[in-house]
């Protein structure tokens, strides 16, 4: 089952990355602040179009009613215990409907905006290395814990230098390198292991650009975020290669920050259109 | 004032943008502010100080005299360079102390390293701070609550600075002047603005996070089973399966505990023998290194469990690999207070750090930061201090480029501290066998500090290059140097000499006869009668009985002579007679001065006894200037000519303030050196 997902994920990955070059190409050129603003913008009328028509408007309207009434039972009669205990439980058992009827919207939804948020995450999650700057690379083999680990080698290139490494961690089947960037631009690093060839791209460069900080294994929540590169096979003898790119310091459009502030930019223009679209949550 | 100026003024600045930041409250990014967008003023005038800690006026003469230091030189032919008069005793915390309230030692009440408390006997803690336990608070379970407001108003601990009276910066602050200070000696906690026209970033005298003057940790494969203390330090051993090992670095202490424990962050060390190198992974961070390197910093987050959510308190440290193979080896620097939210208050206003953090990043908050303790212990080599202090001083020369760019006009105060550590450990001006170094590495290391000097002066030109014209300079010293051969147990010479009892104690903290004991010492230089009424077990009746042995004492240590019969000596100060105003409370009675190639043995300072009272000095610590003030002045030049005869420490706080217009107030001793 997970095998087949790993593939399902990364053939879904293919047309999900050109789509997503090509609707967030922007962010490569406006403030962080402001592409973060229009995605969740944009993001938040359409999730709330894809609320209008896939959850039970009419059964969340009545619910709605149902608790706005009860509501008014409160404040009229609170004199009275049995009214207003009655009342109060209609209001829990309203609330508890209106998520109720949220899982069938929740659950079209769920697969578009994962696929987003890891598309998002590729240009906010980190920032590139600048020239000059160092950064680890992790290579993960696969193979039993007490294995002997293979030779491994970097072939050497201009854009890059190994400053230290490898370095193996026998304990984690980890190999790392210090690597320091030379030159601006998308560039791949190639691996030798055994008899076997291995890449993985990096940038160097100021300013936003799609990452990927991790080529993943064959596991399909790595594969789901971190989507841009091809992962490596089932039999393949390494297990992932990351970069640890440095964060991003930006409370809109930063490292971690950036999903929180996408979540409430994206309600705060929900509920704004909410009315215009005559939906109710 | 700085509301008539048409320029933008940095803290207007910096209030505007913050209310820029409430109107975009949605969450605009804001860019930081600063470099060059916001500048200090203050009345037009400029003062540029610059401390050179230790700097010693005999090698800055040889110096300039062998054309090495050309700017210093250049400011020698205008006349404005003089010895500098030191304090008594020629401490820094004493020194810097005098720079400040521009007296000395009796108007600021610090005399010593090493202060006592009389109605305790003689319980040391350290002068220029001292940190107060608090007092009521509730126990639940295992914490205790100090809950500071009404109706309990419990104290909880606070560390309070010792040094009285009033700075001159008080003066420049109630005059509007504004005045900013980098690595302030004798001055933390930092002192609060009245007004708000001073900042200071609080230097010699901040604690690391372990609430010591900077504690390092050391991890190898032949250090002890369980962490053990040494002066400075720690050590705890590594053992490696697997080639994986697991350590703690110690933080601070919990003290919302009833029974405090240090707080600590684990870590984990992979070595590959063959790279010979080793990857630390340290909470969220992964370092690299290979042998002989350093780590940049690096931020710990130490959790502290309180009722409710736990505490957290962010430090920074650097790892420093030193070996891999046979005996693994890593340092780990003491670990700081961040910069960039610190738990300690480093600077006044408290938001100071975090706008120079904001640009500079991570930095030493500590204000020792040349780990003289590593060399002296021994975890360092010659070579790794050497490149552990030049690191500090690239960051500190980053420090004063982030001060220049930001200072406009007012006062500027800029200070070193390579040029007294480094000398404290790299210093021989002598051809005589060298406490532990060969000749020729002797020579090596006392080279470097000439370089040192050297680099000095690259800073003076470039500040006489960007204000020469534009602002009154001055680059001064709290002392000189001198090489430390000899060292002198005051104690163990009071029991010889029949004023301390029993003849085998061995501590005045431990084991003394206080009712046969008329005097003791504690501290570098300080010498006290064990006086009846103020100490709590004093036998010397205050009057008479008491002059009687301040006399004989100072007499006979004047007269005592080494092996080679020279004089140890030079004078022995008597408080009362050096020392006036109104903080003299704490005062030693007796202040040895020591001729050069002399001082306190270590023992000393803490009260310790031996069998020997004068002998050789054996640790890598081998200049010092804890002699008599006439021994080791400092320096001072100007840009513009020194006026008066035999300048003074205390004459520079007047100086400055009648540099801005202002009056010589009458807590000062001291005059203006540039007027006749």
């Amino acid at each position: 089952m997970t095998e087949l997902l790993a593939q399902l994920v990364t053939w879904i990955n293919v047309p999900v990355n050109v789509l997503g070059k090509a609707l967030f190409g922007f962010i490569a050129v406006v403030p962080g602040w402001l592409s973060n603003t229009i995605i969740s913008a944009v993001a938040g009328v359409v999730l709330l179009v894809i609320f209008k028509y896939t959850s039970n408007q009419r059964a969340i309207g009545k619910v709605r009613d149902d608790i706005k009434a009860h509501m008014l039972a409160l404040k009229l009669f609170k004199d009275s215990i049995s009214v207003t205990l009655r009342a109060q439980g209609r209001v829990f058992r309203g609330a508890f409907l209106l998520l109720f009827y949220s899982i069938r919207p929740m659950l079209f939804m769920i697969v578009p905006v994962v696929l987003l948020l890891s598309q998002l995450g590729l240009w906010y999650q980190s920032r590139p290395l600048l020239r000059k700057e160092e950064a680890l690379v992790t290579m993960k083999l696969s193979g039993q814990a007490d294995a002997a680990l293979p030779e491994v080698g970097v072939e050497e290139a201009n854009a890059f230098e190994i400053v230290t490494g490898p370095v193996r961690v026998a304990a984690k089947r980890e190999v790392v390198w210090q690597m320091k960037a030379l030159e601006e631009g998308e560039h791949t690093m190639r691996f030798r292991i055994g008899e076997a060839q291995v890449e993985k791209e990096f940038v160097v460069g100021e300013g936003f650009n799609q990452l990927s900080t991790k080529r993943p294994g064959w596991k399909w929540t790595e594969i789901l975020m971190h989507p841009k590169e091809e992962p490596f096979g089932p039999d393949s003898p390494v297990q992932s290669i990351s970069i640890d790119y440095p964060d991003r310091s930006s409370w809109t459009s930063g490292t971690d920050w950036w999903v929180v502030y996408f979540f409430i930019a994206s309600m705060v223009f929900a509920l704004l259109f909410k009315p215009v679209f005559k939906v109710r949550i | 004032m700085a509301g008539k100026r048409n320029k933008i003024d940095r803290r207007e600045f910096l209030k505007g943008s913050a209310a820029a930041a409430v109107a975009f409250g949605a969450g605009l990014a804001l860019n930081p502010v600063y470099g060059g967008t916001g500048r200090v003023r203050g009345k037009g005038k400029r003062v540029i100080v610059v401390g050179v800690d230790g700097m010693d006026p005999r090698l800055s003469e040889r110096l300039m005299d062998a054309g090495k230091l050309p700017n210093f030189e250049k400011l020698r032919r205008q006349g404005g360079f003089s010895v500098l008069g030191t304090s008594i005793p020629p401490q820094s915390p004493v020194a810097w102390a005098n720079f400040i309230n521009g007296a000395g030692p009796g108007s600021h009440g610090i005399f010593d390293f090493i202060h006592r408390h009389p109605e305790k006997q003689c319980v040391p803690f350290f002068a220029m701070a001292e940190t107060l336990p608090g007092a009521g608070y509730w126990e639940v379970g295992d914490y205790r609550l100090q809950l500071d407001f009404w109706p309990f108003n419990h104290k909880p601990p606070a560390t309070v600075l010792k040094r009285q009276g009033t700075p001159f910066w008080d003066y420049l602050d109630e005059a509007k002047i504004y005045s900013t200070f980098y690595d302030l000696p004798s001055n933390y906690p930092p002192s609060e603005s009245q007004y708000g026209y001073h900042r200071c970033l609080a230097g010699m005298g901040t604690p690391d996070m372990l609430g010591t003057y900077g504690t390092y940790q050391h991890f190898s494969e032949d250090g002890p089973l369980r962490t053990k203390d040494e002066g400075g330090g720690k050590r705890s051993m590594l053992f490696f399966e697997n080639e994986t090992a697991h350590g703690k670095i110690i933080g601070p202490p919990n003290t919302f505990l009833v029974k405090p424990e240090d707080t600590a962050v684990d870590f984990t060390v992979h070595r590959d023998t063959d790279a010979n190198a080793a990857l630390i992974e340290i909470q969220k961070h992964r370092i690299l290194l290979r042998q002989g390197q350093w780590s940049r910093w690096i931020k710990l987050d130490f959790e502290m469990a309180i009722p409710g959510p736990n505490k957290h308190i962010s430090g920074i440290c650097r790892f420093y690999l030193q070996q891999v193979r046979e005996n693994f080896r890593l340092y780990v620097s003491p670990v700081n207070s961040d910069p960039s939210d610190s738990a300690l208050k480093l600077t006044e206003p408290p938001e100071f750090i975090k706008e120079v953090s904001n640009r500079l990043d991570l930095f030493y908050t500590t204000g020792f930061q040349e780990d003289h303790k590593a060399l002296s212990n021994k975890v360092f080599t010659d070579e790794e201090f050497r490149s552990q202090a030049t690191y500090v001083l690239q960051e500190r020369l980053a420090l004063l480029d982030y001060a220049l760019e930001n200072y406009d006009d007012g006062l500027l105060f800029f200070y070193f501290s390579s040029t007294d550590l480094q000398s404290h450990m790299f210093w021989w001006d002598s051809d005589e066998k060298h406490p532990v170094r060969s000749s020729g590495e002797a020579k090596k290391y006392f080279g470097d500090i000439q370089q040192l000097y050297g680099k000095m002066d690259e800073v003076l030109g470039m500040i006489l290059s960007r204000y020469g014209d534009k602002a009154t300079i001055f680059v001064m010293s709290d002392h000189g140097f001198a090489n430390f051969k000899r060292q002198f147990n005051v104690n163990t010479w009071l029991r010889e000499n029949g004023y301390l009892y029993p003849p085998d104690a061995r501590s005045v903290l431990a084991d003394v006869d206080w009712a046969r004991t008329k005097a003791y010492g504690l501290g570098i230089n300080g010498l006290y009668i064990n006086l009846k009424g103020r100490e709590i077990y004093g036998t010397v009746e205050p009057g008479a009985e008491y002059e009687f042995y301040v006399d004989e004492l100072a007499a006979k240590l004047e007269a005592v002579t080494d092996e080679n019969g020279r004089r140890v000596i030079h004078k022995a100060h008597r408080a009362d007679k050096d020392y006036s105003g109104p903080a003299t409370a704490l005062a030693p009675d007796l202040i040895i001065g020591y001729r050069r190639d002399y001082r306190a043995s270590w023992d000393t300072c803490l009260g310790g006894m031996g069998g020997k009272i004068l002998y050789d000095n054996d640790s890598a610590w081998s200049a010092d200037h804890c002699a008599d003030a006439a021994e080791v002045p400092g320096v001072l030049f100007s840009n513009k000519p020194i006026a008066a005869s035999s300048p003074a420490l205390i004459d520079l706080a007047p100086t400055i303030l009648t540099e801005f217009g202002l009056g010589v107030p009458s807590s000062m001793v001291g005059r203006n050196i540039l007027k006749t």
